[in-house]
């Protein structure tokens, strides 16, 4: 039947979302990498994701919270290494 | 050697009067009756305590034939070893203090100090930590059997017990949970506050463990985003870096991605067996590397009808409109189009730079040029093929209908295999 498949689909996408979620990948990251790995359409996971949100709000909401903070957190931190080691390689160039 | 103890009563005669208190020795203080401090003999006290270096006090005797007017109410509770009977004049002395009278106690400690003066290789004693340990919760009786008071009680942590842990944790915070919170919370008396700060370092490890690997892998998907942002002037050295720091097997399915299971969900037997598996006995353990604390992603997540038998059993409760898929079920064949999509490489890609960030000079962190999801393919060709696995984090399933209803409003009706 159509809508066995249909379930079906929808909770092989949902198992794949929550791989992503495992990664703490973002709603956008998740609909990228299954596009590509898995042939699902970006607007499926996406509407899979949101009725999940819907679904489980707390957890989504902490969700939220924590890829945001690793992000800023990451992004700081690359920043402060690049610094680092453009200083260290100009200060080697004027040395050379 | 003489050990010596000033309130052995050696004879059990004794014990009716000192409950629990029994004490092993080659008993040579004989008392007749009376108090026990009234019974001390004081001359076979000294009896062989020349030779110590002992600082016997007359204050201690003082102290002794004082209180020896009172017999105290003292349900002394102290015990002695019984082992060793056979080879040395050995007495321990393990006390509760709190069971005794201030005075007996003090005397009790003057007393052991001069036992333990006396004969230092044999005594064994140790009043206070015994004191401290009791007011804990932990029984007299267990102690009573401790000739050095050191030994403890083995904890099992069983599913049920670690359960309430990690409920108590979570409610205080991983990070600021203290053992002896946790050991208010759960409620339980026969742990002791050592039990948990020992449990909970374990946890607090495994944690670390599990977050790490997870934000690693995380990390590969934002770092490619942060590679393409920043790209790097210099040159760029095209080693064929196998992103050594991965770890990652390359063909393999990527085992270790499973066991990412929430802790106490109902569909994570597989994972937290491997820690805990004297508790658990659902189905036979997968194949999958012992993987102890799966991240404990969210308290939140396990059904508020945190159901025991989830512990033991696999049985995902589908909800209404969820397709049932347990694991007898014959694998669907699914109209899988996007399984082709899936090229079995089962390879990770190789991409040419890694960004690590040990460039020689003159270098800024190259750029990947290629998307960098090294497992991917595995992980999903996995869930794909084998529909039946339980979902990592067993988030409730969204409604069909409504994803249905909205895909239709999107212009998409269900199965896209042709618009693959």
């Amino acid at each position: 039947m159509a809508s066995d498949s249909s379930a079906q689909y929808i909770h092989t996408v949902q198992h794949l979302i929550e791989k992503c979620l495992t990664f703490d990948m973002s709603k956008e990251e998740c609909m990228e990498a299954l596009s590509k790995h898995a042939n699902i359409q970006p607007v499926i996971t996406s509407t899979v994701w949101k009725e999940l949100e819907k679904e489980n709000k707390e957890f989504f909401e902490a969700y939220t919270k924590k890829i945001e903070e690793k992000a800023s957190e990451l992004t700081e931190t690359t920043q402060r290494l690049r610094e680092i080691l453009l200083d260290s390689s100009q200060k080697d160039t004027k040395d050379g | 050697m003489l050990a010596v103890s000033p309130l052995r009563s050696a004879k059990n005669d004794r014990e009716s009067e000192m409950e629990g208190f029994t004490v092993e020795e080659n008993g040579f203080l004989d008392f007749s009756g009376g108090n026990l401090l009234d019974s001390i003999d004081f001359d076979d006290l000294f009896m062989g305590i020349n030779d110590g270096d002992l600082e016997m006090d007359s204050e201690i005797l003082a102290e002794f034939s004082v209180s020896g007017g009172e017999e105290s109410e003292r349900n002394c509770t102290s015990a002695v070893s019984t082992d060793d009977s056979g080879k040395d004049d050995k007495v321990s002395v393990s006390v509760s203090a709190s069971d005794l009278g201030s005075r007996s106690s003090s005397l009790i400690n003057q007393g052991e100090e001069i036992v333990s003066k006396r004969d230092m290789g044999h005594a064994t004693v140790n009043p206070s930590p015994e004191e401290t340990h009791d007011s804990k919760g932990r029984k007299s009786s267990a102690q009573s059997k401790n000739p050095l008071g050191k030994r403890k009680v083995k904890v099992d942590w069983t599913p049920e017990l670690h359960r309430r842990f990690v409920q108590a944790v979570e409610k205080l915070g991983v990070d600021k949970a203290v053992p002896s919170r946790i050991l208010e919370l759960m409620g339980i008396d026969c742990l002791t506050r050592h039990n948990i700060a020992s449990h909970l370092q374990k946890y607090r490890s495994h944690r670390k463990h599990l977050l790490a690997r997870e934000a690693e892998a995380a990390n590969w998907s934002q770092r490619r985003q942060i590679y393409g942002a920043g790209s790097g002037t210099g040159k760029r050295d095209i080693t064929p870096w196998i992103a050594p720091t991965m770890g990652f097997p390359p063909p393999a399915p990527m085992p270790h991605f499973r066991p990412l299971h929430v802790w106490g969900h109902p569909s994570v037997d597989q994972s937290f067996m491997h820690t805990w598996p004297k508790h658990l006995t659902p189905s036979p353990p997968p194949p999958q590397p012992p993987h102890a604390w799966p991240p404990p992603l969210h308290p939140l997540l396990p059904p508020p009808s945190a159901d025991p038998s989830f512990w033991h059993s696999h049985h995902h409760v589908p909800t209404p409109g969820t397709p049932c898929f347990p694991p007898h079920m014959p694998p669907t064949t699914f109209p899988s189009p996007t399984v082709q999509g899936i090229a079995p490489t089962g390879m990770y890609r190789v991409d040419p730079v890694v960004g690590v960030p040990t460039m020689p000079p003159g270098q800024t962190l190259p750029e990947p040029p290629v998307d960098f999801h090294p497992n991917v393919d595995s992980i999903i060709g996995d869930v794909l093929s084998k529909p039946w696995l339980p979902l990592p984090l067993g988030l409730k399933p969204p409604s069909i209908d409504g994803v249905l209803v909205e895909l239709q409003r999107q212009g998409i009706s269900k199965i896209p295999p042709s618009c693959a």
